[in-house]
């Protein structure tokens, strides 16, 4: 059984710590979410199991299958059965989709697909996840919208098939008739065989199409809480609040670099800042 | 396939032609045409290469020369356009050999419209000069120079576009990409434009950099080995080179040619 285990993890970004002592496990087939306040390790956890360069892991242990996945690439971590979808995919000029996703699937086969049995595939993808025809032979990302982007992730998902797949905000930028398309693609995924997965979401709507068994809830680099479905309806209905003051907790970053001083255009920003200092 | 072993003047049919040139020798290739003309020419070999074209009124003209020689390669190419003709001329380079290339286009007669396209893989010295120039009103001249530049590249392009008074509402545009995925390369690129014209259409774009990391993140994250996204990456750069032509069967080719040039890195 094909299990991720993810023990007492610290994790760095340019010399600031982030996570401060994870501990997760996800077995087969079992769906996470991932929840808490922007700024507070959600991503970083997800970027630091696919293993983003960025992200320097200082202690703790990851491993998928009983392997250390802190050992592995990027790309041997992709073939090894992990998936990201990305928050922000990137933009890729000059490499058409299917060369792109031919060369991905191959990467995990000992022959080549055959080029009649990856069309027919790709087209099906694309038809699930209603994508413009012309998908194929579209730039990667180059020019999508913020919801192509998104189904695009999907569409790579279904073709690569992973164990585990982590979904960072993928319904952020799709509208709610993209959302279902989404969810039915996924849920149909793990119909096939026992897809684990790790989602984070803001939104409860998307919760109640992919049904987590498992919520925990990240403030700042820790889990502080955790619970089933109904954690997750919860903070939909009352937000973080309640969650600072029973745990004892402060969420970090974000909530306190809204608080800088903003300086406004047509002041001197050089002024202000010195003065900001005294 | 039409094989080129001493100078000699060519008079491009109408269609599709392949040529292949071969010599020890200094080459002098004087080309003419009319109608709708495309050719390929393979370069195996030439010391020298000094290649004349006219390109006649209404005509529509495409020239690729892929350079897969391993011998230094001197090249000096000089095209006239004439009134509404079109020319298209792409530079494919993926030789071991080094080469030096100097390229005049006179955009001579109103309406006259110039492409010069260039796709490189630089592990070698390459040297670039190109002119374009608009001497007639309503001329259109676009350079485009794509480079793919390995650690032991050294890429000069010098590209000047001019457009000379009187040449009313011409336009002249460039632009150069050069890509390095090592340290070592040594790249240099003077984009130019001289205008002496106030009804004129010109811009020109430069960039010079490394593969972005987080493209790199991103296709490996999904089980691409580095050297497979480089070798994307680079393909899809330099691809463009072969669409000048419209012949599926030439475009096939060198697009696996430039994928095995690639992957042997």
């Amino acid at each position: 059984m094909k299990e991720l285990k993810i023990k007492d993890l610290h994790v760095e970004v340019e010399e600031k710590e982030i996570l401060k002592g994870v501990s997760l496990t996800v077995g087969q087939g079992e769906v996470h979410a991932l929840m808490g306040p922007n700024g507070n390790g959600k991503s970083t956890l997800l970027a630091a199991v696919m293993g983003h360069p960025k992200y320097r892991v200082t202690s703790g242990s990851i491993t998928w299958d009983g392997k250390n996945v802190l050992e592995m690439s990027v790309d041997e971590r992709s073939r090894a059965g992990l998936f990201l979808a990305m928050q922000y995919p990137q933009e890729i000029p000059g490499v058409t989709n299917s060369d792109f996703l031919r060369a991905a699937m191959n990467v995990r086969r000992e022959s080549p697909v055959p080029l009649f049995t990856f069309i027919r595939s790709m087209e099906k993808t694309i038809r699930d996840l209603e994508m413009k025809e012309d998908l194929a032979h579209r730039f990667l990302n180059e020019g999508f919208s913020g919801g192509e982007k998104k189904r695009n992730e999907i569409v790579q998902m279904e073709l690569l098939k992973p164990d585990l797949a982590m979904l960072d905000e993928l319904d952020s930028g799709l509208d709610v008739d993209a959302l279902h398309i989404v969810a039915r693609a996924i849920n149909n995924m793990r119909k096939e065989y026992p897809l684990s997965l790790i989602v984070v979401s803001h939104y409860e709507r998307f919760y109640e199409l992919i049904e987590p068994q498992f919520v925990h809830v990240l403030v700042d680099g820790k889990i502080v809480t955790e619970g089933d479905a109904e954690l997750a309806r919860r903070i939909d209905r009352e937000g973080y609040d309640w969650i600072y003051k029973d745990y004892n907790v402060q969420p970090s970053s974000e909530a306190a670099a809204e608080k800088k001083t903003r300086v406004s255009l047509g002041s001197c920003a050089v002024s202000e800042k010195v003065q900001a200092k005294k | 396939m039409k094989r080129i072993h001493v100078s000699e003047d060519i008079r491009l049919r109408e269609g599709f032609e392949e040529f292949v040139i071969e010599s020890d020798r200094d080459l002098d290739l004087s080309i003419s045409s009319s109608g709708t003309c495309q050719a390929f020419f393979r370069i195996h070999h030439a010391k020298s290469l000094r290649i004349r074209a006219h390109v006649e009124r209404n005509s529509e003209v495409s020239l690729v020369f892929w350079n897969e020689g391993h011998a230094k390669l001197t090249a000096d190419e000089s095209y006239e356009v004439n009134e509404n003709a079109h020319l298209s001329v792409a530079h494919g380079e993926c030789s071991g050999g080094e080469t030096e290339r100097n390229i005049y286009v006179a955009l001579r007669e109103k309406k006259a419209r110039a492409e010069i396209l260039s796709a490189s893989l630089i592990n070698e010295k390459k040297s670039y000069r190109m002119n374009v120039v608009n001497f007639a009103p309503k001329t259109y001249g676009e350079m485009r120079n794509f480079a793919v530049v390995l650690s032991e590249g050294k890429l000069m392009i010098d590209a000047v576009g001019k457009i000379v008074k009187g040449a009313r509402g011409s336009v002249s545009h460039q632009t150069s990409r050069a890509m390095s995925f090592a340290p070592g390369q040594n790249t240099t690129i003077l984009p130019e434009l001289l205008i002496d014209e106030n009804d004129v259409e010109a811009s020109h774009a430069m960039s010079i950099g490394r593969v972005d990391d987080e493209q790199l993140y991103y296709m490996m994250s999904r089980g691409l080995t580095m050297k497979q996204c480089t070798a994307l990456i680079s393909a899809g750069y330099l691809m463009p080179v072969a669409d000048v032509l419209e012949n599926e069967e030439i475009r096939t080719a060198l697009r696996s040619e430039l994928e095995r040039k690639i992957e042997s890195l």
